[in-house]
């Protein structure tokens, strides 16, 4: 009964996130003039005609000003629960053209197989290297590991994506560029082009053109991680229970693996939540250091301009995947906490921190 | 100082100062610190003075037959006049040409100085990092101060929104913010000293990164406001105003200073993604991001490296120079916290 009313307390705060962001880029959108003057779609208003009142009233139905600004929202809020998305407007010719919005899901896979793949494998690392450093302070590999990190905090996504994509290049085992869905295409039939290049897929392709990007990002969290693990064991180590399992007879690596480790991944777990928003940024960097054209770069075209304009319910659409991706994460955390730590468990969930690399990645 | 005359107290920052000069690798990371500033201030107009030539210049020798860029230490024919063949093809120089060193060599098909670009890079980008800085202190201590000493219901509902944004990748609202909030901001610079575009990302930078000291002063004040000497200070009549001013703030001198320099290097860093999104100072302004996204394209035109045009050098000189400067920072934020906090000795 506690976990269930656990469960729909965290459910209903990851939705009030949700409709908070929503609000938020309603509230930017009309607080701020995003829209193109009139000339923009009417060429001959640009050569000196004045505009007449049915293209002005075109303009503005098509940025939404003609319309109840909560009214637009809780109709999109409510057609986004039943899972539409909405409809992009544009003018052409005179006209106004609808189309409906395809979520650009494909991207969303995409930058979660970075994503996922890059959690999984900093966990990997920084536990082992944490746990080596931090149950050794002073000695020589705790002093490298020290040093590794430091310098690896240093680093710019960017950066080491490149150096790794350079690396990778010249070395030429592993494709440096690009993204192959983890599904197999179904064999084009018909006409091939000759000289096209084929859509890649399958888990091998799949993990072969990720190995770089997963390492990328690895090496940007691992030196964090490594750090904050490598100080809560190096507190735990003296503590009672772990001295009680040493006087047992535990194995040094049992007593890390069994008895430090557990206590420590918690810290590890608090930052995790808060940093999945950066985690999505540093993916925009990977994503342009490796051409692969995922949720990042879909969001950097969308927000930062490629477009003539500011589309109100694309914005939205990726505003709102992004902030499913942080809300669901932080769900999974908050579950992963109750389950690791019985005692503050059902209670208050994680303390919320945030390293310092949650600058503007 | 005589022996009987009574010893005077020590004031927390020379006491401070005291520990960190006596402390070698302390004391040796400002001073690489203070290098680094010194070579980016001026270091640019020595090295064109001691060479004579500016960064700005191209020069049409620096590059080879294929306008692949020249490495380190060449001695490059500077004539007054290249002259062009029948095809359209550059001459060689005539013998007896006058050359210029370029000690870094040159920074792609253009032929300008590396070393010189470079230096001047790493000015733009401290001016950048450090103004970002200061807007990010002038955003936060009036807001943390706000929340944290006075908190109540403004307090909370300022958190929780600064907390459900942060959880939002801030980068795109940064995005957001260029491409409508700067607008005129963006032409603002002063002559070669400070290009046109920093004022912008700084202010750009300072206001998406001020969300963090914020949250600092703010829980720093929490505790703080509740301490015995400001209740003291309450009962002899002292104003809201005077005992922020008088005792609170310069508490929160220490921790500001610790991060500040932690911060810079995190400016420098973002200074670098921003210019891979083409955001920011002018592409021919050199900065130490631009250096590489000229070299690499940016998000929006991703172009694989070249060796044709590009020797491995034009990436990692700007990138040492990058690493070095924020490892340093970072060295130099953990000295400032052994000194002024020995308390929390690590």
């Amino acid at each position: 009964m506690r976990a269930a009313n656990y469960l729909v307390r965290r459910v209903v705060r990851g939705v009030l996130t949700l409709l908070t962001m929503i609000a938020v880029t309603f509230v930017l959108y009309f607080a701020i003039e995003t829209q193109p003057p009139v000339g923009q779609y009417f060429p001959a208003v640009t050569h000196g005609t004045p505009p007449t009142a049915h293209q002005v009233a075109l303009v503005r139905h098509v940025f939404y000003l003609d319309r109840s600004k909560i009214g637009l929202y809780l109709h999109y809020v409510s057609h986004l629960a039943r899972g539409d998305f909405g409809r992009y407007s544009t003018i052409e010719d005179g006209r106004i053209v609808e189309g409906a919005i395809i979520p650009p899901y494909q991207q969303l896979r995409t930058t979660l197989s970075i994503l996922i793949g890059g959690a999984v494998l900093v966990l990997l690392l920084s536990l082992p290297l944490g746990a080596i450093s931090g149950s050794r302070v002073g000695s020589w590999a705790d002093r490298g590991i020290s040093f590794g990190a430091l310098v690896l905090v240093c680093f710019h996504p960017m950066m080491l994506g490149l150096i790794l994509r350079s690396a990778g290049g010249t070395v030429n085992w592993l494709p440096t560029s690009g993204y192959c869905t983890f599904l197999k295409h179904p064999a084009p039939q018909g006409l091939v082009v000759v000289g096209g290049t084929q859509p890649c897929g399958g888990p091998v392709a799949w993990a072969t053109h990720l190995i770089l990007p997963w390492l990328t990002f690895a090496l940007l969290f691992l030196a964090l991680y490594t750090r904050m693990i490598r100080a809560s064991v190096a507190e735990t180590v003296y503590e009672d229970f772990v001295r009680t399992a040493r006087a047992k007879g535990a194995s040094q690596a049992r007593v890390l693996a069994r008895h430090v480790l557990p206590s420590a991944s918690l810290r590890v777990l608090t930052m995790v939540g808060m940093e999945i928003g950066t985690a999505i940024g540093v993916c925009i960097y990977i994503e342009s250091a490796f051409n692969i054209f995922g949720l990042g770069r879909y969001a950097v075209e969308v927000l930062g301009g490629v477009g003539p304009s500011l589309d109100l319910p694309v914005t939205a659409t990726v505003v709102v995947l992004i902030t499913l991706i942080v809300v669901i994460g932080n769900l999974v955390v908050d579950l992963l906490y109750a389950v690791l730590d019985p005692r503050v468990g059902l209670q208050q969930g994680p303390q919320r921190t945030k390293s310092l690399v949650g600058g503007v990645f | 100082m005589r022996a009987n005359e009574p010893s005077r107290p020590v004031g927390a920052w020379r006491s401070g100062w005291r520990r960190l000069r006596r402390d070698r690798r302390s004391f040796l990371s400002l001073l690489v610190v203070c290098a680094i500033v010194l070579l980016g201030v001026f270091g640019g107009a020595a090295v064109s003075q001691l060479v004579g030539h500016d960064g700005d210049t191209p020069f049409a020798f620096a590059s080879s037959t294929n306008n692949r860029a020249v490495g380190p230490w060449t001695h490059v024919p500077a004539p007054a006049q290249t002259r062009l063949g029948e095809f359209g093809n550059l001459l060689p120089p005539p013998r007896g040409t006058k050359t210029t060193l370029f000690v870094l060599g040159s920074d792609g098909p253009l032929g300008r100085d590396e070393l010189i670009r470079l230096l001047d890079g790493l000015r733009t980008s401290l001016e950048i990092a450090i103004g970002a800085l200061l807007v990010a202190l002038a955003i936060s201590v009036p807001l943390g101060t706000l929340a944290g000493y006075f908190g109540g219901f403004v307090d909370a509902a300022v958190s929780q929104l600064t907390e459900t944004i942060m959880a939002f990748p801030l980068l795109l609202f940064l995005l957001f913010a260029n491409r409508y909030l700067i607008g005129d901001l963006r032409s603002v610079g002063w002559g070669s000293y400070v290009p046109e575009g920093a004022p912008a990302e700084a202010v750009l930078i300072g206001a998406f990164t001020a969300f963090y000291p914020t949250r600092l002063i703010r829980s720093h004040l929490f505790v703080l406001r509740n301490a015995e000497f400001v209740e003291a200070a309450h009962m002899v009549g002292a104003s809201t105003w005077r005992i922020l001013r008088q005792h609170l703030l310069p508490h929160l001198a220490p921790t500001l200073l610790v991060w500040g320099a932690v911060a810079i290097g995190t400016n420098i860093l973002a200074e670098v993604g921003l210019s891979f999104l083409g955001v920011g100072v002018q592409v021919s302004t050199p900065t130490l991001g631009s250096q590489l996204s000229t070299v690499w394209g940016t998000i929006y035109n991703p172009q694989a490296y070249d060796g044709r045009l590009y020797t491995p050098w034009q990436t990692v000189f700007p990138m040492v120079t990058i690493v070095v400067t924020v490892v340093s920072l970072n060295r130099l934020s953990e000295a400032v916290r052994r000194a002024l906090e020995p308390r929390v000795l690590r």
